[in-house]
């Protein structure tokens, strides 16, 4: 009881902590009019924008034709074939390694940072505005110093390869190349890990810790035994929200690689991008929506897997 | 808790070299921007500039339109922020407030249906916004971001718990129900609308791929469209000019960001606070 009603009210309550009951609501509307109107404009952007567009592009991902095609032809799976035969078998790899990569990097670091920043220490609270900027600055201009950061003799990494004594880095070097689009989207994204776990971090039961530090426990095994296995559905959940971006990643493959070279960086997405609007009459729109559509369900996976990893986690908890 | 002094230093060592991690990119941009050619191309230059030479934002500014795309980046995110605010808000107050036939799966369906990742749909759209013949406007650019998953779910988790009872007893005054929301729960929702407000707006500012496959012209282009058509024009030799047009695009994000820091960390966070 201890806030009352006014408090409880002015907290918005999370979607990371676990699902609270709805408690019924007493409102009974005789005019519904007033819900359908505050309803109808979301609705309706959501049917034009997305349900349609996807309706569509799965229809059309059978058929066969060009973008302003009027008489398609059914295709069955001819459009899926091409995909792989263009290239999108191969796009899929690069997807999954840079996904990998990027939330394994963006995971270590951000919960690693997140708990040093959380330690009661003067300036720390400070110095968390940093690791917001990369979110918040347009990522085609901090790519673009990636950009810079690469080029041959006078970017700084190959000025410090020279230094000491070791081989220049290019981005034409496949391995570079993704390496360059992963570090650039670890860089750029993972201050948002950083804030969900420092978010996470205070809604630890405090009670639980401190009992710990009574009964001897160190830091470290407080750490492993306590505090992580509590965190387990945020993490859950943080992955989640991460994968997510990094199956979505656009902006620094556009900027720096352009997909290339030889298709090393050009992920689902961009293979998606360059069928329907890269490579002019070369590409094929059937192929794109075919991709859209492997690259649908792959989001629909990672989602229903956070709904039993996040039920699983929470129940373990429990 | 205590602690140690060696465990403070590590610590502190430890966080000097993330937000180094994060902060030389950005110091890196700041020094070539103001660096000669000369200095740019010579790989035995000094990396601090042996000369500032400030007119090289200038040079940028007027190598592209900037003004013309900071206008438009202005006018885009400002309406479409405004438009996922509203619909948002509304749509969630609804859902969370009202008895009404199909609530939970029109609810369900608004939700799954915002949640369809927009690269999935985007070939489509581009087709529908043909149709409307909406290419290279800024309706095009506009209405089809209008809407926001994260906006109606936020508000019906947040309008589930406000009180009841100041609705009921407003009704019993007589007064109308547009005039119950926006005058009663509107305000109660002020902070979460403050943090969402910031998020989206940045978010939307940020936008690339959107513009990028619904504009060409230059004179609708948003900043990160306009920066790579400068990219283009450099033929990718003026790297100073290039980081003086990144610094271009920052510096102005970056001190709304320091300015509204809270608020930029309530909306990152929104919805992991509890």
């Amino acid at each position: 009881m201890k806030g009352g009603p006014v408090k409880r009210w002015a907290r918005p309550r999370s979607s990371i902590a676990p699902p609270k009951p709805t408690r019924p609501r007493g409102i009974r509307l005789r005019t519904w009019s007033t819900a359908y109107a505050f309803v109808l404009p979301v609705l309706g952007l959501t049917v034009l924008f997305s349900v349609v567009p996807l309706v569509m592009v799965i229809r059309r991902s059978l058929y066969k034709g060009n973008i302003f095609d009027t008489n398609l032809k059914f295709a069955g799976l001819d459009n899926y074939r091409a995909v792989f035969a263009t290239g999108g078998g191969h796009s899929l790899l690069v997807t999954l390694i840079y996904t990998v990569g990027f939330v394994a990097v963006c995971m270590i670091a951000g919960i690693a940072v997140a708990l040093l920043l959380d330690l009661p220490l003067p300036g720390l609270g400070a110095v968390r505005a940093l690791f917001i900027i990369p979110l918040v600055v347009p990522a085609v201009a901090t790519a673009f110093i990636w950009f810079a950061l690469f080029q041959p003799q006078t970017g700084l990494f190959n000025r410090v390869l020279t230094a000491v004594d070791l081989p220049q880095v290019t981005l034409s070097d496949p391995t570079i190349a993704v390496l360059a689009i992963i570090s650039f989207g670890a860089w750029q994204f993972f201050g948002e890990v950083v804030i969900l776990y420092l978010a996470a971090l205070k809604t630890l039961p405090r009670d639980v810790v401190e009992a710990a530090v009574v009964d001897g426990s160190n830091a470290w095994q407080r750490l492993r035994y306590i505090r992580l296995p509590l965190l387990r559905p945020q993490t859950a959940l943080i992955a989640v929200i991460s994968t997510l971006t990094g199956l979505q990643a656009f902006t620094q493959i556009f900027v720096l690689t352009n997909g290339g070279p030889n298709g090393a960086t050009q992920t689902a997405l961009y293979y998606v991008y360059n069928q329907a609007f890269g490579l002019g009459a070369g590409g094929s729109v059937g192929n794109a929506d075919a991709m859209a559509v492997i690259l649908f369900v792959i989001s629909i996976l990672v989602t229903v897997a956070q709904v039993v990893v996040v039920g699983r986690a929470s129940r373990a908890v429990v | 808790m205590h602690i140690s002094w060696p465990v403070r230093v590590l610590v502190y060592f430890a966080v000097a070299i993330a937000a180094f991690a994060v902060l030389f990119p950005l110091l890196w941009m700041l020094l070539s921007a103001f660096k000669s050619q000369a200095d740019i191309i010579n790989p035995d230059a000094p990396i601090f500039p042996t000369h500032w030479h400030w007119s090289n934002i200038r040079d940028a500014w007027t190598a592209a339109p900037f003004g013309r795309f900071f206008i438009n980046t202005a006018i885009f995110s400002a309406a479409t922020t405004v438009g996922q605010v509203i619909t948002g808000m509304i749509a969630g107050y609804a859902f969370a407030m009202f008895t009404f036939p199909g609530r939970r799966i029109l609810f369900y369906g608004v939700l799954s249906g915002l949640m369809i990742p927009f690269p999935v749909v985007i070939v489509p759209v581009v087709e529908l916004l043909a149709d409307f013949g909406w290419i290279d406007s800024y309706q095009g650019l506009i209405v089809p971001n209008l809407a926001s998953a994260l906006g109606c779910f936020l508000y019906r988790q947040f309008f589930l718990s406000a009180p009841v009872d100041l609705a009921e007893s407003a009704r019993l005054d007589g007064a109308s129900e547009w005039r119950i929301f926006w005058s009663i729960y509107r305000p109660l929702a002020q902070p979460m609308t403050a943090a969402l407000t910031t998020i989206v707006f940045l978010q939307n500012w940020n936008n690339f791929l959107f513009p990028l496959v619904v504009t060409s012209k230059e004179s609708l282009m948003l900043i990160s469209q306009g920066l790579t058509i400068f990219q283009g024009q450099l033929l990718g030799t003026q790297y100073n000019l290039l980081m003086a047009g990144s610094l271009i695009a920052v510096v102005p994000v970056l001190i709304v960001a320091m300015f509204a820091q809270r608020r930029v960390v309530a909306g990152l966070m929104i919805g992991a606070t509890r």
